[in-house]
């Protein structure tokens, strides 16, 4: 008996051919894991157990079919545009969806997938972050050097940045009377400016899920936000093998949610066979 | 599919899904009480990866069905509690006495879907690692290589492995009768 196999007395009264000795089944048990049809002269045990094994990897009831439709939801909602722009972040609810189970039993999501998700979107954040903080680096900068700075402050800027004194008896020169419609605005005490970044995050398109954030700038400005959902372009999709062929023959009748991909099946395993003999 | 899937075309998620959902709720079942849940959960960490995975529809069945393991995992461990196999052994087998509805479209599904949970619960009274692996090569269609990869196994040892639960369950479906 070679080391690998079972003891006879692991599996008493079974009547392959080979018994005890248990190699000499085994080209036929490679036979039903291949999905190949046995010869006529195996033993009708085996041809049996081919038997089993089919009804094992049988047709799809349609109760397991039952979260199709959870599924779905979550991959279009990830699907759209706004969904791709944030990823991960814009799941909660329909992942609540898909779990009956409640939210303290749940175990962790961090496993297995997600990760390169999560960091990419750190990093998008921390990027647009820095980006508005530049922005108003900038903008300051500028106010600073055009004299439009309310005076205690543009004299700290004169004296750091050497930008120009603040002018005596006018607070804000460069704002003229009648002219409230296109520059800064008054600055009264009751009259704060708007500041730019909310004027630009109020012209962004707004979104009615829970969790959402304010809508990133990629969202309007990325080359995969277009209008249709994916750009292709943008996936860096490795796909060497094309089974989209037999996938296909799998799943014929896709707009009736009748489950069985019976007409494909070939004996003695209807589901995964199909592509292993692909 | 899984091609078009990636891409966002809705029609072909619904068919990955309904390619795949099958047998990784059938596989679940064996090996987790909690099955519905876990394969939800499973799709729930799928959907958001799709788009960056990368490989043939073989990787991706060996990585769906990796997530699903570990998500079974995490259930048992927050249950605390030794998983149960929720098929019913007593269940009605295939066998001549199965009865005779009328309709015979209607019977021969529901010979299938009997035939299904007779052969189900027998592989559930194999010893757990031979039932994972038999699931996992039956019904999730994976090679050795991959089913190791998935139960930490090489590929030799799920091979010895897979053909003695092949040896059980011929046993124990002669005991049963399920078949003929």
């Amino acid at each position: 008996m070679s080391p690998p196999d079972a003891s006879p007395s692991e599996m008493p009264g079974i009547p392959f051919p080979g018994r005890p000795g248990g190699e000499h089944d085994e080209p036929l048990l490679d036979m039903l894991f291949g999905a190949r049809v046995l010869p006529p002269d195996a033993p009708p045990e085996l041809h049996d157990l081919a038997r089993m094994l089919a009804a094992l990897a049988g047709p799809a009831d349609p109760s397991e079919l039952a979260g199709e439709a959870a599924a779905v939801a979550e991959f279009s909602h990830l699907a759209s545009p706004a969904g791709l722009s944030l990823g991960p972040v814009s799941l909660g609810p329909a992942r609540h969806r898909l779990s009956r189970r409640p939210a303290h039993h749940r175990p962790s999501q961090r496993r297995a997938t997600g990760r390169p998700a999560s960091r990419r979107r750190v990093r998008r954040t921390t990027a647009v972050k820095a980006m508005l903080g530049a922005v108003v680096m900038v903008g300051a900068v500028a106010a600073a050097y055009t004299g439009a700075l309310p005076g205690p402050i543009q004299k700290v800027a004169h004296i750091t940045i050497n930008a120009p004194a603040p002018q005596p008896g006018t607070r804000h020169p460069a704002v003229k009377p009648g002219h409230h419609g296109h520059a800064r605005p008054t600055p009264t005490p009751h009259s704060q400016p708007s500041p730019p970044k909310r004027a630009a995050a109020s012209s962004t398109p707004q979104h009615s899920w829970p969790g959402r954030t304010p809508a990133l700038p990629r969202a309007s400005a990325g080359p995969s936000c277009g209008p249709g959902p994916w750009q292709p372009q943008d996936l860096p999709v490795h796909y060497p093998s094309a089974p989209s062929g037999s996938v296909e023959a799998r799943c014929p009748a896709l707009p009736t949610p009748t489950p069985s991909p019976k007409a494909a099946v070939s004996p003695p395993w209807p589901a995964k066979p199909a592509t292993k003999a692909a | 599919m899984l091609a078009g899937a990636q891409r966002g075309d809705e029609t072909a998620f619904v068919c990955l899904f309904r390619d795949v959902q099958p047998a990784l709720l059938r596989y679940l079942r064996v090996i987790t009480p909690d099955a519905e849940d876990v394969a939800g959960e499973t799709w729930a960490a799928v959907v958001p990866g799709l788009r960056g995975f990368r490989g043939d529809e073989e990787a991706f069945r060996a990585w769906l069905f990796t997530i699903a393991r570990h998500r079974a995992a995490d259930a048992g461990r927050s249950r605390n509690r030794r998983p149960a196999i929720p098929v019913d052994p007593g269940e009605p087998v295939l066998t001549e006495a199965a009865g005779r509805p009328a309709a015979p479209d209607a019977a021969e599904v529901a010979l299938e879907a009997i035939a299904t949970r007779a052969a189900l619960a027998l592989v559930a009274e194999l010893p757990p690692d031979q039932a994972e692996i038999i699931m996992l090569r039956v019904v999730a269609g994976l090679d050795p290589a991959d089913v190791g990869q998935i139960v930490g196994k090489s590929a030799g040892a799920v091979r010895v492995t897979s053909h003695r639960a092949l040896r059980r369950l011929a046993e124990a479906a002669q005991r049963a009768g399920v078949t003929r």
